[in-house]
């Protein structure tokens, strides 16, 4: 799910890399959910709008060793009053002060249900936004026995809380997310803070941006999503596990993007995710370690 | 079916787009809403700037070469712009709701990769060629609280004093420090700006330290441009 995010938010680098770094610092999208742009001054009612599509690979929920091609759209929108939509993630920017980035977020958890993350081929059984956001599965890579089967089908959420980016040097800025809400109980919580490096001054038309970080999460959260319940563990034939929380997973990440015109731009991006504590020692995990790629085009209108 | 429901969407989605940006040769445009946001930035700082300026600049990457015969042009489906660049490659960028609405772009003609663009802020030249020595220091600390500001994040350093630009090949500007025969500083070859790879320009530094608070500096020839020297 987090990579179906990356993807989405994917376009924010895409900055004027031949510029002075110091003054245009997009960011890049590593954090699982909190896709947010800099504080870009634009003319009073004016907006930035990419649409596009893209294709992600990655593994059919985190953990698990099934991988999955999919098609995605590309939505970044931004508006001079602070407002942004990034993939499934929205929110506002309140800060006035350059070199600092806060305000309140939300973001949308897919649903992860028997056959992985999101919604397959078919599926009709919710009309979430996000399955809505969400393409068909093109094609299937692997056969390894699903560990999700007879487990509970964890709903969509929408998932609130913060971000608070500070800028440490003009090209390296902290990043931080908070949001609640995820699980089927709803009271998942997850922080995920990373540092995101720009090259700078690649070249006029180019940006790459790496990126590390580490994802926390609650009790709830980790039980949500690593944990086995009794009921589920007679379903599934996995031993009952009730992970703590902790840290969840720490994170390698890297974007590319490449504005081929005042128009388009060809957006990519790898990332290397690694299950730690307890959600690594989960019954239901089959690689501890995912590996995602993503690659899309989009319009900026 | 359902798979392809994207693709079709986003190609509905580009027939209804409309025309993009003005036809702009391949490697020779850099995206107007990119710059503009980063030269916007000196007309919402709320702080002390009646010393400073801010221009757009162009330089190429190559230290052998000026800015000399670069053009710059603002290029959109309703807007044409030329953009005139002085002899260290700057220009007064224009702030335009309607380009940054039609993504408007601007173009050298040059190929981009080659060169820098960047914000320069500079130090106000005054007619009468009159510097008050406190007031240069002034200027100094705005354009170093610019920065920082800008920036984000603390910046080291402190104001040392200014640099005066000049044309390459001048043999002497006619900076005095103080006026009628009073000593003339010392002229150098350097860059116009830091950070610029050209330094052929003719510069000369006036430091605080080498002055007091009530002096002057004298100026002939007007400079191309005047920056904070920051140590």
């Amino acid at each position: 799910m987090k990579n179906l995010l990356s993807l989405a938010c994917a376009l924010f680098p895409a900055r004027f890399s031949a510029l002075v770094p110091a003054l245009l610092f997009g960011g890049a999208c590593t954090g699982a959910h909190a896709q947010t742009p800099a504080n870009n001054p634009m003319p009073d009612g004016s907006r930035d709008l990419y649409l596009g599509l893209g294709l992600v690979s990655q593994n059919a929920y985190q953990g698990g060793a099934e991988r999955r091609l999919r098609a995605l759209p590309l939505v970044q929108l931004e508006w001079s009053n602070g407002v942004f939509i990034a993939g499934m993630s929205a929110g506002m920017h309140l800060s006035q002060r350059p070199g600092l980035e806060y305000g309140p977020l939300l973001a949308l958890q897919v649903k992860r249900s028997g056959d992985g993350n999101g919604a397959s081929l078919g599926d009709v059984s919710s009309a979430s936004a996000s399955e809505q956001a969400l393409p068909g599965v093109l094609r299937r890579q692997g056969s390894g026995a699903n560990a999700l089967l007879g487990m509970d089908k964890i709903k969509a959420r929408v998932q609130a809380g913060v971000f608070a980016n500070y800028y440490l040097t003009p090209t390296l800025r902290l990043t931080n997310n908070v949001l609640y809400g995820a699980g089927n109980q709803r009271d998942g919580l997850l922080w995920n803070v990373a540092l995101q490096h720009t090259a700078p001054d690649l070249t006029a038309h180019h940006r790459i941006t790496y990126s590390a970080g580490v994802t926390l999460v609650n009790r709830r959260h980790n039980a949500s999503f690593f944990g086995v319940t009794d009921s589920e563990a007679l379903a599934s034939g996995h031993g009952a596990y009730a992970p703590r929380g902790g840290v969840q997973d720490v994170n390698l990440g890297a974007r590319w993007n490449w504005a081929i015109s005042p128009d388009w731009i060809v957006t990519s991006g790898a990332r290397v995710t690694r299950l730690q504590g307890d959600a690594r020692h989960s019954p239901l995990v089959q690689r501890p370690t995912s590996f995602s790629m993503s690659s899309g085009l989009a319009y900026r209108f | 079916m359902r798979s392809l429901a994207p693709f079709s969407a986003f190609i509905a989605l580009l027939l209804t787009a409309g025309p993009g940006t003005a036809q702009v040769s391949e490697g020779q445009w850099v995206s107007y809403r990119d710059a503009y946001r980063m030269m916007v930035a000196f007309e919402k700082y709320g702080k002390g700037k009646h010393f400073i300026q801010n221009h757009f600049q162009v330089m190429p990457k190559d230290k052998n070469l000026a800015p000399d015969g670069l053009q710059l042009s603002l290029q959109g489906n309703n807007i044409s712009l030329n953009l005139p660049l002085d002899a260290t490659g700057r220009t007064v960028f224009p702030l335009l709701k309607s380009a940054y609405d039609e993504n408007a772009a601007l173009v050298l003609n040059r190929k981009v990769d080659q060169h820098v663009f960047r914000s320069r802020i500079s130090i106000v030249v005054r007619p009468d060629g009159v510097y008050e020595a406190h007031d240069l220091r002034t200027a100094c600390e705005q354009a170093l609280a610019y920065q920082r500001s800008v920036e984000g994040s603390p910046r080291g350093g402190r104001c040392a004093g200014v640099r005066f630009v000049f044309a390459r090949g001048t043999q002497d500007p006619g900076v005095r420090l103080r006026k009628g025969e009073g000593d003339a500083l010392t002229t150098v070859d350097g860059p116009a700006f830091p950070g610029d790879a050209y330094q052929l320009y003719r510069v000369v530094n006036f430091r605080f330290a080498a002055a007091s608070d009530n002096s002057h500096v004298v100026t002939q020839n007007a400079p191309l441009a005047i920056n904070p020297i920051v140590e």
